[in-house]
């Protein structure tokens, strides 16, 4: 039985204004960076990076601390409700558990997950479960409390780089690279449904598919689901390719609008998209920001940023934007003001 | 390391007459054959070659050297893959080819390549004909003049074979002075053979042979009186084709047990793997098996998950089963492509064109298993020991199988050095 996401309380504490967006903080890491996510308490923002480490930059000074543990590139972080852990997990198959607040935080433990490179991880509301997905095309749902596996979820045919628990929830949302969106009952592993987004993949010859669903995520009413990744492919490995992210009606499954920046073509993928709590879309494709309204297809306006952005997260303030740069920058995108 | 010596090819003697090329393929024609441009007998070491193959397998765009055949584990410029023992102590590999890793001991490494054009077409040209030129039909190609090195006269099939999707016997302009009958011959690895080689309904074979009856009549009438290379060539090809025809089921590859195909797989590039060592097994000179769309500029990590995959486990079956079959030891096989990528990853985590330092990989016959030459340093960014390019690449890969690199053709009374003659062969890597 599919159970209702439910609603938040979130309400926009702050006033959108993405034409007076502009850069208000700039940290340099010396690697490239690959993720990002702010706490829940908005006193740290945390980065992962291609040279294997985590780091915490503290947001009232900008001051990094670097936290060392893993043995491949950091792709995928997330914070215990409370803000008292930090998840994260890498192309080493791992994931450790921080104690981030500690003032030098360590390893608390550590889990190898999957065979081959961990794409993505999310915890549940509750805090209770953590779930992971990678290469090894499986989804594996944890327990945070005992650090074991409590469910393994099969059925996807290749690389699963994306997942969300349904708001309120166990259940799962999961996105592969050949455009497959599941549902799922983590309890006992079955599979709800299937919502189609194929055309978010292509394939080179029959050997290598590109694109599929990089993320997903649920507007705050956990009405509408988001998948964000790239179509249009004319030559994949030249990266010739349209950033999009395809909104479906979650209760009903239904695909009701892809947005996309139409009047300023890009080669890009949409690394990110995310509901602001006053409705606006927000998507991160290469260096731009873009800022689409509810239901209408183009951007109406893009930040330009120096860099590359590969992933962002929403400060609890609802008006700084942390990106995460491929300079190994992490910026800060003052994209409102208070109301 | 230890540096396995390896016996030398297989003593082949075929004791075949020295035929000429245009003998060759107007057999039983009952055409007398005049002077021609390609009629230089074989000398004494070619002779000895004789029953020998060269595969190339060639990496289309340009693999990169990171994720294959020297990793740079655990820094920046070698990207998320670490590397992994190999059956020879000492010699590592990306974690991508885990299959082929389990082989090194049957074949060499070359990771100290430079050359100096970044363009796919030019690089092509060179490291294909080995010389440095810009014209892709100055010298011929490697496949040509393994073919006329190893020429046999009364063999029934063409010397110079690519296996590629889709292929149905075209010529391509790569064999130069060499002339088109040392072009390489496209052929697809397809259930039945090759395609468009039965004869149509209604068409018996003694309404068929008194078609090529006629075919034959008039052009021995017409080459009576005219007489060019052109012609020669075009009549050649009709009866190159007909034996195509009636040897069909050499390419046939469902022919082979179904363990054999799931051995190499069902992908395209295991069908033709398949299909060369079905090939090598009749002792054609030279297959060229292609898998293309090497060039990573975007998502260089991802698509070499995929891509290396799709080539590890096919080539890594096909030289264990060549090693089991005896075959290894009179074929040499090379993993070409036409240059490296960049240490630097750029923004789209894709890798450019790199020429600067690269790698290739051999196996079998007429080289040191288990050798490495040379080595790039610590970043993969400039190679520090043993510098060679594609001219001492090309005498190497001729002299493995017997061919005098320093040699000459001699085509219509004109000499053509075989290798450049600047350049010799990597000496140390020959066995």
């Amino acid at each position: 039985m599919m159970v209702q996401a439910t609603s938040t309380d979130i309400r926009p504490l702050c006033k959108l204004n993405p034409q007076a967006a502009s850069v208000t903080s700039d940290w340099a890491h010396d690697s490239k960076l690959l993720c990002c996510r702010v706490d829940p308490s908005g006193k740290y923002v945390v980065s992962g990076a291609i040279d294997y480490t985590i780091q915490r930059w503290e947001v009232a000074t900008g001051n990094k601390t670097l936290l060392m543990g893993h043995d491949n590139w950091v792709r995928a972080l997330g914070f215990s409700p409370d803000g008292t852990k930090l998840y994260s997990g890498a192309y080493d198959g791992r994931i450790i558990v921080w104690d981030i607040l500690n003032e030098k935080p360590q390893p608390q433990q550590t889990v190898q997950a999957h065979q081959g490179w961990l794409r993505s991880l999310a915890v549940s509301h509750d805090g209770k479960r953590l779930a992971t997905c990678g290469n090894d095309k499986l989804i594996k749902v944890w327990s945070t409390v005992d650090g074991k596996q409590i469910g393994e979820l099969t059925g996807h045919p290749n690389v699963v780089y994306a997942l969300q628990f349904v708001p309120g929830t166990y259940e799962i949302v999961s996105g592969d690279i050949v455009g497959n969106i599941f549902h799922w009952r983590s309890d006992d592993g079955a599979q709800i449904r299937k919502l189609d987004a194929a055309d978010m993949h292509s394939n080179i010859g029959d050997i290598a598919p590109f694109g599929g669903i990089i993320h997903l995520a649920f507007s705050l009413d956990g009405q509408r689901l988001i998948a964000s990744g790239l179509h249009k492919v004319s030559n994949a490995q030249a990266g010739n390719r349209r950033a999009v992210a395809t909104s479906f009606d979650w209760k009903t499954g239904q695909k009701l609008i892809k947005q996309e920046s139409l009047r300023k073509e890009l080669d890009a993928t949409m690394w990110r998209s995310f509901f602001h709590p006053d409705g606006t879309m927000i998507g991160i494709i290469e260096k731009e920001i873009g800022f689409w309204h509810s239901g209408i297809e183009d951007a109406f306006h893009l930040f330009a940023t120096p860099e590359h952005i590969f992933d962002c997260d929403l400060h609890p303030n609802q008006m700084d934007l942390y990106t995460a740069h491929f300079d190994g920058h992490i910026r800060c995108v003052r994209i409102g003001s208070t109301s | 390391m230890t540096m396995k010596i390896y016996k030398p090819c297989g003593k082949i003697d075929h004791a075949l007459g020295r035929r000429q090329f245009m003998g060759e393929f107007l057999m039983g024609t009952g055409m007398v054959v005049g002077s021609s441009l390609f009629s230089h007998p074989l000398g004494a070491t070619e002779v000895a070659a004789r029953g020998k193959s060269v595969v190339v397998v060639y990496l289309n765009g340009g693999i990169s050297q990171f994720e294959s055949w020297d990793p740079k584990t655990d820094l920046e410029t070698g990207g998320p893959f670490k590397s992994i023992k190999t059956t020879v102590p000492g010699i590592h590999v990306s974690e991508l080819i885990p299959h082929t890793a389990k082989m090194m001991h049957r074949m060499a490494l070359i990771r100290s390549i430079s050359t100096d054009l970044d363009d796919h077409g030019l690089a092509n040209n060179i490291v294909r004909s080995g010389r440095q030129t810009r014209s892709p039909t100055e010298y011929p190609e490697l496949g040509a003049v393994v073919a006329k090195g190893l020429e046999r006269p009364e063999f029934p099939l063409p010397g110079h074979i690519t296996t590629m999707v889709g292929g149905v016997g075209g010529r391509a302009n790569n064999a130069a002075y060499l002339g088109p009958s040392y072009a390489s011959v496209a052929v697809g690895a397809e259930k039945g053979g090759i395609v468009n080689t039965q004869l149509p309904d209604g068409i018996s074979v003694a309404v068929d042979n008194r078609r090529h009856d006629w075919r034959r009549f008039v052009n021995n009438r017409h080459r009576s009186r005219v007489q060019t290379a052109e012609i020669d060539a075009y009549t050649q090809c009709y009866e190159q084709a007909l034996r195509l025809m009636e040897r069909r089921e050499l390419f046939d590859i469902s022919k082979e047990s179904e363990s054999t195909q799931e051995a190499y797989g069902k992908s395209e590039f295991g069908k033709q793997m398949l299909l060369a060592r079905r090939l090598v097994e009749q002792e054609v000179p030279f297959i060229e098996v292609q898998h293309s769309g090497w060039d990573f500029h975007h998502n260089n990590f991802e698509f070499h998950l995929h891509y290396v995959a799709d080539f590890d486990r096919p080539f890594a079956y096909f030289l264990s089963d060549l090693d089991q079959r005896g075959l290894l030891e009179r074929t040499l096989v090379i993993v070409m492509t036409e240059f490296g990528r960049t240490p630097k990853i750029n923004a789209g985590y894709g890798r450019d064109h790199y020429p600067n330092a690269w790698s290739i990989a051999l196996a079998g016959c007429g080289i040191q298993h288990g050798a490495v030459i040379g080595k790039t340093d610590t970043k993969g960014i400039e190679v520090t020991d043993r510098k060679v390019d594609h001219r001492h690449l090309f005498h190497t890969y001729l002299r493995a199988v017997g061919i005098d690199s320093a040699g000459e053709f001699e085509i219509a009374g004109k000499k053509f050095p075989i290798a450049d003659p600047a350049y010799g062969p990597i000496q140390e890597l020959l066995a």
